[in-house]
């Protein structure tokens, strides 16, 4: 029996706990093109960044869909909503992310974010409310979940109390970003998430024209009141961005908080400095985004030209799987990439992104994490690992403990 | 605290204009604007906004001048070019 191909490796769950050796051995083959209808996989620092600037390469829907494998992308093709901006190409992802951000950021929108740091102290004690009595907890469950959904409810005006019944909804759909799922889709599980997809989308629709009669403080008011130079959404393009900002800011903060704390239990000299000094939580956190990142794998792209990479012809219509936490750990473009070292000079990572899909909610995420980091360093007495590594979640892409046991003497 | 932005290397990514927005504006879409004298009451925000910086294209004089907490990153930003 010979071994597994590498490729095949990337989804094999006996990979999730550690993926970074495998990432290693990816390396050694930076373009890698292992079975003929397969992607190409993409494992180094400057390619991934170079590939992710490259307008030939192209994140829309149908392009992947035509590349004739992905049976997924054909039902979201073919599905009640349009495609969302993360799955679009210029002009239409730079309408609709241009249009989006007038709600989110700057220049319309500069301090929004900024203005919910005083928020969000409160949101975390009252989950550290809840842990009062007990000395041990699941850090998934009781607080890497409930507050960035707490937080996106907020910042959406999605009600809070609706959480039971979204989640039935978010759940499939983010099982729909597995790739292993993707890759070998059975025809149930294809129609559940289309299924899902439509339901989130129905039930949003009714926030939303409740805000279009009545606009409140809330980003579903100014999605759906948005007018300027690129006009305004339709209501189906309010309802995919709407499905795809409480999707996003579902999943990824929650990997991000709990890889961060599995990280720093691993590291306990830097969870200690971080107790005294919650300033330390900026670059710890940006040290995360390279050594723990949320995002492992950017596996929806497709090339619309011949594209040469490390003397390797990347064909026309082939799919491109971007390895980040792979590139984030290249000993091409960092010193040391095993170590996580927060006090590094020159920490850069892929852990968002890059170029014109670069992460939309980063400065939500980043303000999230180091309010959630240096809280849990601040509060939790004596804190420590009960089970290392944790269970891990199936999803390759979308990586993080499915709960992360931490036992403590009692709240500071 | 004096700051500058390498503009041949800001790519518009904006991050600094979240984490920094008395410091920091976007000027329609790509154009970055920003006050290369900041106040010092801008101090914590500015070094989040340095750290944030995905193509590290911001300097700041004098970040870590007082010992505070979450500074260096400038200085070690200039150190990395």
């Amino acid at each position: 029996m010979t071994q597994a191909s590498l490729f095949r490796q990337i989804t094999d769950f006996a990979n999730r706990a550690n993926p970074y050796p495998l990432y290693a051995e990816l390396r050694k083959t930076p373009v890698l093109h292992e079975e003929e209808d397969g992607p190409y996989v993409i494992s180094s620092y400057w390619d991934i960044e170079a590939l992710l600037h490259d307008p030939r390469i192209s994140s829309d829907a149908a392009n992947l869909a035509a590349a004739g494998t992905d049976a997924l992308a054909q039902a979201e093709e073919t599905g009640g909503l349009p495609p969302s901006f993360i799955r679009l190409d210029p002009p239409e992802h730079d309408r609709l992310r241009r249009i989006a951000n007038q709600g989110f950021g700057p220049p319309h929108r500069p301090r929004r974010i900024e203005n919910m740091r005083g928020e969000l102290g409160p949101i975390v004690n009252g989950l550290f409310d809840g842990l009062a009595d007990k000395r041990q907890f699941d850090l998934v469950d009781e607080f890497a979940y409930p507050f960035p959904v707490t937080v996106i409810c907020r910042l959406l005006g999605v009600p809070r109390d609706d959480e039971p019944k979204f989640r039935a909804w978010v759940d499939p759909l983010v099982a729909s970003l597995d790739p292993d799922t993707r890759e070998n889709p059975d025809a149930d599980f294809v129609k559940a998430a289309q299924e899902a997809r439509m339901q989130l989308g129905m039930y949003l629709a009714g926030l939303v024209e409740e805000r279009a009669k009545e606009p409140r403080e809330d980003l579903l008011s100014d999605l759906v009141n948005s007018e300027g130079p690129d006009g305004s959404m339709t209501m189906m393009e309010v309802l995919s961005t709407a499905v795809l900002l409480l999707i996003a800011g579902h999943e990824t903060t929650v990997n991000l908080i709990t890889n961060g704390m599995l990280t720093l239990l691993r590291h306990p000299e830097v969870l200690e400095r971080l107790r005294g000094d919650p300033g330390l939580s900026v670059r710890i956190v940006e040290e995360l985004l390279r050594y723990e990142p949320p995002v492992q794998i950017v596996p929806q792209r497709t090339c619309i030209a011949d594209i040469e990479v490390r003397g390797v012809t990347i064909p026309k219509g082939a799919r491109i799987w971007l390895m980040l936490a792979a590139g984030n750990r290249d000993p091409e473009r960092f010193t040391d990439p095993e170590r996580f070292d927060p006090d590094r000079g020159d920490i850069q990572h892929l852990g968002f992104g890059s170029g014109i899909h670069s992460c939309f909610g980063a400065p939500l995420a980043r303000l999230e994490t180091q309010i959630a980091l240096s809280e849990l360093a601040r509060r939790l007495e004596n804190p420590r690992l009960v089970e290392d590594p944790p269970p891990y979640r199936p999803n390759a892409v979308l990586r993080g403990p499915r709960h992360l046991e931490i036992a403590f003497d009692g709240l500071r | 605290m004096r700051l500058v932005v390498d503009l041949n290397k800001c790519q518009g990514y904006a991050q600094c204009a979240f984490l920094a927005p008395d410091v920091f504006a976007m000027h329609g879409e790509e154009s970055l604007v920003y006050n290369p004298h900041a106040p010092e009451e801008q101090r914590e925000r500015l070094a989040r906004a340095v750290a944030a910086c995905p193509v590290q294209a911001i300097t700041a004089d004098g970040l870590d001048g007082t010992g505070e907490q979450g500074t260096g990153s400038a200085q070690e930003a200039h150190d990395a070019r």
